[in-house]
């Protein structure tokens, strides 16, 4: 069964109860795995100063890379080999990026919910970035360095990881 | 295709162009990486930057080949934007000066 087929503007979803299952968790532990990083920098309480303001703004967010190597993954350097024009910009466009990507996994959640699953443009969009950062998330827990690498081998991950790669391209398909 | 700019921008004279000048030539690069499909790659290529299908599949195997592409050039803000973008799609990308 093809997991999405194309019906006119729509994108009709066909998963099985498991799969849809599989797909709500992991999706849910992309939102916990973003958040964390999110209230890393909490608005401070001090309500006149300019770091709330900039917080108020929606800037003013943390200027150091994550240490998780999947949220350094998520969330890279915009600068190669200049870390604290990286810093500058992460300061200025993390919270958002981040914002973006948790208010995706949770529209995929949502979604998942509904019967039939039917996706217009904007939700197949999410689902595009939810099933890319998931596929990020997981290559870095499974150590995936090189193309055509299988990592620590932990086959329950890789069979996974190569789901959801099957569930992007041919959505892919539907959607082009 | 920057070069008469700059020119210009010299000749201005030195407190000018100590600021930034929106067309100072930059670019945004994308990095290979073994996890994103190739298919994938074309896409967000053909429908952020607007590629043709032929010039997005060029760029995503000059990635996959290479090791990175530079897929645009033009101001420092701009290649912000587009950097923040591909890092929203899921693209490991950066943003340098061009002759760096």
């Amino acid at each position: 069964m093809i997991p999405f087929t194309r019906h006119g503007v729509l994108v009709i979803v066909r998963l099985s109860d498991l799969e849809a299952e599989v797909l709500r968790d992991l999706a849910g532990q992309l939102t916990e795995l973003l958040g964390d990083r999110a209230t890393t920098h909490e608005a401070p309480t001090d309500a006149g100063s300019a770091a709330a303001l900039f917080a108020q703004l929606g800037i003013g967010g943390s200027t150091v890379a994550p240490l998780d190597p999947a949220l350094a993954r998520l969330l890279p350097d915009a600068y190669k080999n200049d870390l604290s024009a990286s810093s500058e910009h992460r300061r200025l466009t993390e919270g958002g990026l981040v914002d973006r990507k948790i208010a995706h996994a949770r529209l995929v959640v949502a979604s998942l919910t509904s019967s039939p699953i039917t996706l217009d443009e904007a939700a197949a969009q999410s689902w595009l970035r939810t099933l890319t950062d998931l596929r990020l998330t997981i290559a870095s827990r499974l150590r995936i360095i090189d193309d055509g690498d299988e990592g620590t081998g932990d086959e329950a991950l890789l069979d996974v990881y190569d789901w959801l790669g099957y569930l992007q391209g041919t959505l892919l398909d539907a959607i082009e | 295709m920057t070069t008469p700019t700059i020119e210009r921008e010299t000749e201005r004279g030195t407190v000018l162009y100590a600021v930034e000048q929106p067309d100072t030539p930059w670019v945004t690069i994308v990095w290979n990486d073994p996890v994103n499909l190739q298919t994938y790659v074309t896409y967000v290529f053909k429908s952020y930057f607007g590629h043709s299908r032929e010039e997005a599949e060029r760029l995503m195997l000059l990635v996959h080949h290479e090791g990175r592409a530079v897929v645009a050039s033009g101001g420092r803000e701009e290649m912000e934007r587009h950097v923040e973008a591909m890092h929203d799609y899921g693209l490991w990308a950066t943003l340098a000066k061009d002759d760096a």
